[in-house]
């Protein structure tokens, strides 16, 4: 689904480089996790990956196509879903309206079903009152909840995710991570997520550590079921 | 959901700022609509000075032409004198021909002459009763009507000034309010032929007249004819507004000796010479407007070399610049509230758009194009608009109206105290309107009674109808919707330049 070919990044050297070269595959159906210490680029990776930022050399392939080409602004409306650490929910709507404004945005084939939203609040376990609730007053458990609903609802085949675990117990960031697996596995959807938390990784299905500017896999991807 | 949901759920959830906003934004455009209102309201006032601040033509006899024959005379004399000694010079007279009845007749048939006065001037002396007499060289001056076409006085003048008019409401001591009727009533066009006159309240109280009572009146004695008395009856006493002051000449009536007449009873008092004759005829042009055109259609009516037709459109003119100066000063504020406020706005956007920059970097992480960002602020601003209009648009009212008492007292003061420069210097001159703005000085021929007029006119427009009208709303709608733009666009760089990866990642 998503390639990266002679992906390289540095900030102002291009002999201080972040990582060089990168030739990566993401399928459909597996969630990944990339791992590393703070600093080595991961963050600025997922940016990449989630086309909020540009490549300083190679290129993205979304279905073998170039994701500049098309345009990132495209690319992110149609393919992508992210979840950022800070929840970044709209902070003057109430959950159901958070998830109504996603779906509105990235042309949803489920634009303006209440219902929809409502269920995916619901399964994630906010309650109908909870659901129209200005943001603020829901606890950050069921903000974060409220910014994962917000990618779920969205057709996109790709969502990523950046420390969606941080500052969690580890109650909380088991359930997080089954439910980026549930949306890998139940949705088809092609999950990255960068996060710091080993243990957390070690529940997706593949594990990427970036480290010394080299990334390797510490867990192989499962191969993929064929399609007919 | 679309921008403009957003755009209304943003206000909504942020009353606290939303009302600020909408504050902020009402005070700039209750200026502008002030700014506005005073420009339409002085507009209005000029147009209707035009309906109602009449200009008037005067046909006279032409006193320039008069003396410059008058010195050609002088000349020849003195060469005829050089070449023969023994002659005895004569100083030559000034010889004013006076308007001949036929000639206003036919100006008064021209198109946008509305009416005319004709006014005869002459005097004659007391007989069976007293003139006031003024004991010192001091008197009050008559605001109009006593001295008109004379430029001065004569040497054989009676005791009684004789106003001859062909009514006393179309006098101009009368229609400017100088002189009201107080008892009985004033002279009109069916007076003309009779021997009916208007006294004085002073001098009906002297000498304890009434309405209905005669008295006599004595012409001058002439070189062709002795003085000869008349039997007037008195149908109406006015009386004399005294604030007119002025220094008056050695030897000047009272004000209160003027006894008010039909112009043919003033020329049967002039002598037989003066039959169908008037000194001047002041014709009321309907459209101050056309004066100029009215004008020179009547003097292809008349001799030039004998008679001068000088228009007076002085109280409109007068009124027009007062106004342009009102009109100046609300173009400034509506320009500067509108400058100033774009930048407020502005800045409030810039502010705004830095304060929400986390919600664009959603926006945009979620595809949202950058140009429904820009919508959805602008419409948040239009809504605020609106209802800023809404608010100002009833408030306005009470600004435009206290700003233009201000603004009208200011701009009278300075044109009457530049008017009355004009007048001081100018003589039998017009008032001028405002200085260095070259605002035509139209000549009153020996009339006083201009300045007065103009003042009252001025008077009329001292209050300024500011009335809100559909239009006014849908200009200042204009103006804030070019405002909000503007200041939308200022702040729209910073939507541009956004990057959402710097706002979003790892903060």
């Amino acid at each position: 689904m998503l390639e990266t070919k002679d992906l390289s990044y540095w900030y102002t050297n291009k002999d201080d480089y972040l990582f060089k070269d990168l030739d990566l595959t993401f399928d459909a159906g597996i969630s990944y996790a990339i791992v590393g210490e703070s600093g080595t680029g991961k963050t600025t990776l997922i940016s990449l990956l989630a086309g909020l930022d540009k490549p300083r050399a190679g290129k993205i392939l979304f279905r073998g196509e170039d994701i500049q080409a098309s345009g990132l602004s495209n690319f992110r409306r149609h393919h992508v879903s992210i979840v950022f650490q800070a929840y970044n929910l709209f902070t003057y709507m109430s959950a159901l309206e958070n998830l109504m404004t996603a779906l509105s945005i990235t042309h949803s084939s489920h634009n303006g079903d209440r219902q929809y939203a409502m269920q995916m609040l619901s399964k994630l376990g906010l309650t109908e009152e909870q659901m129209k609730q200005n943001v603020q007053r829901l606890s950050g458990g069921q903000q974060r909840r409220v910014a994962i609903a917000r990618a779920m609802v969205c057709d996109a085949p790709l969502v990523v995710a950046d420390e969606p675990t941080g500052n969690l117990d580890e109650a909380n960031s088991d359930e997080v991570m089954a439910l980026f697996n549930q949306l890998a596995h139940d949705q088809g959807k092609c999950v990255i997520i960068v996060t710091h938390d080993a243990a957390g990784a070690a529940k997706c299905d593949a594990v990427l550590r970036l480290k010394h500017r080299e990334l390797t896999w510490q867990k192989q991807p499962p191969v993929p079921a064929m399609v007919d | 959901m679309n921008f403009v949901k957003r755009a209304w759920l943003n206000l909504w959830a942020r009353k606290g700022r939303s009302a600020l906003l909408i504050l902020v934004t009402a005070a700039i455009m209750l200026f502008v609509l002030a700014g506005l209102l005073l420009r339409s309201a002085a507009n209005t006032a000029v147009a209707n000075a035009k309906s109602s601040v009449g200009a008037t033509l005067t046909l006279s006899a032409n006193r320039e032409a008069a003396f410059k024959k008058m010195r050609e005379q002088m000349e020849d004399q003195s060469q005829d004198s050089d070449s023969d000694s023994k002659t005895t010079p004569t100083r030559p007279s000034l010889t004013m021909t006076p308007v001949k009845l036929s000639d206003a007749e036919k100006i008064a048939k021209l198109s946008g002459i509305e009416s005319y006065n004709v006014s005869v001037s002459t005097s004659a002396n007391a007989s069976g009763f007293d003139a006031i007499e003024t004991s010192t060289g001091t008197s009050i001056m008559q605001g109009g009507g006593g001295f008109g076409g004379k430029g001065g006085f004569e040497d054989n003048s009676g005791d009684i000034t004789i106003s001859g008019v062909s009514s006393t409401a179309g006098a101009t001591a009368f229609s400017d309010g100088t002189n009201t009727i107080t008892k009985g009533r004033g002279l009109t066009s069916d007076d003309i032929g009779t021997i009916n006159v208007v006294v004085e309240t002073e001098l009906a109280k002297q000498n304890d007249l009434a309405v209905g009572d005669t008295i006599k009146l004595k012409s001058l004695k002439t070189d062709d004819a002795a003085a000869k008395s008349y039997t007037v009856t008195i149908v109406g006493i006015y009386k004399a507004k005294s604030s007119s002051t002025a220094q008056m000449g050695p030897g000047a009536s009272d004000p209160a000796n003027t006894i008010f007449t039909s112009y043919s009873f003033a020329n049967t008092l002039k002598g037989s010479d003066a039959k169908n004759t008037a000194d001047s005829v002041i014709f009321t042009v309907s459209t101050p407007s056309k004066v100029d055109s009215v004008q020179k259609a009547a003097k292809k009516l008349i001799n030039t070399s004998k008679f001068s037709i000088d228009s007076n459109d002085a109280s409109y003119q007068m009124v027009k610049a007062s106004m342009s100066s009102v009109t100046s000063f609300a173009d400034k504020i509506v320009w500067l509230v509108a400058i100033a406020g774009t930048i407020i706005l502005a800045l409030i956007v810039i502010l705004m758009i830095r304060e929400r920059r986390f919600e664009i970097g959603v926006l945009l992480a979620l595809g949202e194009r950058r140009g429904k960002i820009i919508a959805q602020f602008f419409c948040e601003l239009l809504v605020v608009l609106l209802v800023a209009i809404g608010l100002s648009s009833a408030g306005g009212q009470f600004v435009g109206d206290k700003l233009g008492e201000q603004v009208v007292a200011s701009a009278q003061t300075s044109t009457t105290s530049n008017s009355q420069g004009g007048f001081t210097r100018g003589g039998g001159q017009a008032p001028s309107g405002e200085q260095g703005q070259g605002a035509p000085s139209g000549q009153m021929p020996g009339n006083m009674g201009g300045r007065t007029s103009s003042q009252a006119a001025m008077q009329k427009q001292a209050k300024l109808s500011t009335r809100i009208t559909l239009k006014d709303v849908g200009l200042l709608t204009v103006f804030g919707l070019a405002i909000i733009l503007i200041a939308i666009t200022a702040g729209a760089a910073g939507i541009l330049r956004l990057q959402p990866k710097k706002v979003l990642i790892g903060s």
